[in-house]
């Protein structure tokens, strides 16, 4: 039994969001985003050039570069307790950093593949459980894991990325499980964006801008209810759920309402497209 | 496991961290004892706030979250059952989810009156006799509330509580009409700025007083002591009079433990449990059981759930645990207990819960899917009740030497126990839900529990404190009999079940006893010799 929030949506003034994959694409948009509504961003990433280019298309705004290979547990733990010691404690955590591989099963070797599940999942587990240190402390805090829906439909040549993905949500899942009832007010959610118009998604796909606004929204809500909830793009999905619980909902009218992200409208700035 | 901790002699090993040993350690340590608390249960973390599951199954689950682990086996009126009950086991202990409500019993609890004659002739220790003691324990617990007008004892002299709700004064004000008598309930909360009223889930504000918060944290402050937890204890081991060490298994490591003073606080039903199982040549009943005392005399309390509307016109200014009333605790000479709001309103969900709960004990519980249909009835009753507010009534339990613990033959770790209703239980059951039901004419009212219920967090009477050893466990400073450096701080010292939630008095009686032991081990009383 889970009693309601007693509190509404985070302040950004008092967040400190860690964004991973920050360099390129999605991670980069979220990070700005952010800055955009005065949260304070570490981005994490494996190149310092490109982290250094997403910092300074924020003027004004606090982004800081961290060089960090998320998939190196050890290395994930030490980046999180530099930020501890140097900026604060993180109070939201998007899990963004991804590899998308495409190779022939037959021509990869199992190291490749685990490779790819290394950084992917590896990498969200690695910055939740070294997030999780003060979120606990705190009682509080917001972790978002991105997701894909390349788990139900795998794409051929991306069995790795598929795997980690479905993995993902299964892993929020999870967490939810350890956490849910212990610590209500850390709230874990799966967020899908859809398919994007990055290097890893499709030129014609949905600009990157639009897709972290959602992200950033869902980053900021923080009610106890969306433990465990799923978002495909701005949309929560509903879990499927058997007629006899639809009918005693409806009886009792109790049937969650489903969440639609309404972020603040601002003037999308149009660099952000493919790069 | 830490070398340190198991080479070392500690002054006094305590087993249970939960409100009998958390207070005893504190007093302990403060009074510079070296002291190691041995708990069954995590340590956990301060801010978790899950509700005591009596649903979740997996005994995995349920110790990481401070639950008991298994499930509890039980003969009820012959009838063979097994669920978990509302039993911790952590730092902590059941009080982690307690209600916080810390009060004094009645002086006919504990004395032979004159006109109230006590089932065992009265405690070895007096009611005026543990005065200071309750004094202690409400300073260290820092309790709230308002004196009972109906007692003839001092004013214990609390904190102040936060002012009534409206409603909550509105319905002091009914019963006042209807000649009843409502102050603000005994309670250990700071009601420190987002106070949740965290009753029947763990506190994340460190603003309820309970084992932890009020013994344990603070006795690790002081610097003399030490929590290991997840660590189970298997046996106490010793000679006829005294104990030499305790085994324990922690991690799947075996380990003895030793210190000059061991204090068992494993709770009314945990503690004579561990006694049953150290069976050795010496104590081939298990240790401490000379008469075959140690288990009997079980007792619960009987809580009768009610549901009381505010009289017409006051609305409901939401949940609160305030009022408390004692005009129905001795009645017709008989005895029964507090009458106090539980600090929610009939929600659905707590209704869903509570009915679940009875559903559970009822012998539809085999037709697993019916337990949806108490959605419905819960429904209505929301509908209903939706702005009653939920009161307990205690129905002191009476001790009967066939009520026991007992020793499970097939798995010694599971807590088993017999219990049967008295007639007489029944009797006062029903003589209290009249009596209840008519002072309350005027306002709507409603019992919630067709059966009687055994509110299982409020065991006790296991371990009987008393002077005489033929028919007592323990000594009247919570000694076992014959043993020089046993004692036990929980609430199986209690030989009568009292009127009112045995938390306050266990504080109190274990601030007593650690005195005992503080001024033992100040006159290097040779009791102590090392092991």
């Amino acid at each position: 039994m889970i009693r309601p929030s007693t509190r509404t949506a985070t302040s950004p003034e008092t967040s400190l969001a860690v964004v991973t994959g920050a360099s390129v694409g999605l991670g980069r948009a979220l990070a700005l985003e952010f800055s955009r509504r005065g949260v304070t961003v570490v981005g994490f990433g494996r190149n310092l050039a490109d982290l250094e280019t997403t910092a300074s298309m924020a003027p004004g705004a606090r982004i800081v570069p961290m060089q960090v290979d998320v998939g190196d547990a050890d290395a994930v733990a030490l980046a999180f307790q530099e930020i501890r010691e140097t900026v604060g404690d993180p109070t939201i955590l998007i899990n963004n950093a991804a590899v998308h591989p495409r190779r022939d099963f037959l021509d990869e070797t199992p190291h490749e593949f685990m490779a790819c599940l290394a950084v992917n999942l590896g990498g969200t587990v690695n910055c939740s459980h070294a997030a999780l240190k003060s979120m606990v402390r705190a009682g509080r805090g917001r972790i978002v894991n991105v997701g894909s829906f390349a788990d139900l439909a795998p794409l051929p040549g991306a069995g790795a990325y598929s795997v980690s993905k479905g993995a993902t949500r299964i892993f929020s899942r999870a967490l939810v499980a350890d956490l849910g009832d212990r610590f209500p007010d850390i709230v874990v959610t799966t967020w899908m964006p859809g398919i994007l118009a990055t290097r890893m998604g499709l030129p014609d796909g949905l600009d990157p801008a639009v897709a972290a606004r959602w992200g950033v929204e869902l980053a900021l809500s923080n009610e106890r209810e969306l433990n465990g909830a799923v978002f495909d793009r701005d949309v929560q999905v509903l879990e499927p759920r058997s007629l006899k619980r639809r009918v005693v909902e409806k009886l009792l009218r109790r049937s969650a309402p489903q969440r639609r992200l309404d972020p603040p409208i601002h003037e999308t700035p149009n660099d952000m497209a493919v790069q | 496991m830490n070398a340190d901790i198991i080479r070392r002699q500690w002054d006094v090993i305590v087993i249970g961290a939960g409100i009998g040993g958390g207070s005893m350690g504190r007093r302990l340590a403060e009074r510079g004892l070296s002291v190691l608390f041995v708990e069954k249960g995590p340590f956990g973390h301060d801010t978790e706030e899950q509700y005591l599951s009596t649903t979740l199954e997996d005994p995995f689950a349920r110790k990481i979250r401070g639950f008991w682990p298994k499930r509890v086996a039980a003969t009820i009126d012959g009838r063979e059952m097994s669920f978990f009950g509302a039993i911790g086991a952590g730092v902590g202990g059941t009080s982690s989810f307690y209600a916080a409500t810390l009060e004094r019993p009645e002086r006919h609890d504990i004395d032979e009156l004159e006109d109230r004659p006590h089932p065992t002739g009265g405690w070895p220790v007096s009611y005026d006799a543990y005065r200071p003691y309750y004094g202690l324990a409400e300073q260290m617990f820092e309790v709230c509330g308002e004196a009972d007008p109906l007692s003839e004892e001092p004013d214990p002299g609390l904190r102040s509580p936060p002012p009534l709700a409206a409603d909550d004064r509105d319905m002091t004000e009914s019963f006042r009409r209807k000649g009843l008598n409502p102050y603000y309930v005994h309670m250990g909360v700071r009601f420190v700025p987002g106070c949740q009223l965290c009753f029947g889930h763990k506190c994340p504000r460190r603003c309820k007083l309970d084992g932890r918060t009020a013994g344990v944290e603070p006795a690790v402050r002081t610097g003399q002591a030490f929590v290991l937890d997840n660590c189970d204890v298997q046996a106490i081991r010793g000679t006829r009079d005294r104990v030499s060490h305790i085994e324990v298994i922690r991690h799947g490591e075996r380990a003895t433990l030793k210190a000059r003073t061991y204090v068992l606080a494993g709770g009314g039903l945990g503690s004579p449990r561990l006694l049953l199982a150290s069976k050795s040549p010496e104590w081939p009943n298990g240790f401490g059981n000379s008469n075959d005392l140690v288990g009997r005399n079980l007792m619960f309390h009987l809580t009768e759930m009610l549901a009381i509307w505010p009289a017409s016109g006051s609305r409901s200014s939401g949940p609160s645990k305030a009022l408390a009333l004692r005009d129905f605790y001795f009645r017709n000479g008989m005895r029964f207990g507090a009458l106090q709001a539980i600090g929610v309103d009939a929600s659905y969900g707590m209704i869903v819960h509570y009915l679940n709960g009875l559903y559970d004990r009822s012998i539809f519980r085999r037709i697993r899917a019916g337990r949806e249909l108490t959605r419905i009835p819960a429904f209505i009753a929301a509908r209903m009740f939706g702005n009653a507010k939920i009161f307990a009534g205690i129905i002191e339990d009476l001790p009967y030497s066939e009520n026991r613990m007992l020793l499970d033959p097939e798995d010694p770790e599971r807590l088993r126990f017999h219990y049967s209703f008295a007639p007489e239980l029944h009797h006062r059951r029903r003589q209290y839900r009249r009596i209840v039901k008519k002072a309350l004419s005027g306002h709507r009212t409603a019992f919630l529990n067709m059966q009687p219920d055994l509110n299982l967090a409020h065991s006790c009477g296991t371990l009987r404190f008393g002077n005489d050893p033929a028919t007592s466990v323990l000594d009247a400073n919570c000694r076992v009999h014959g043993v020089r450096n046993l004692y036990v701080t929980d609430s199986s010292f209690m030989p009568t079940s009292t009127g009112i939630n045995p938390s306050l008095t266990i504080a109190a009686n274990a601030i007593r006893v650690a005195d005992h032991i503080v001024a033992l081990h100040k006159q290097r009383a040779p009791e102590l010799i090392d092991g």
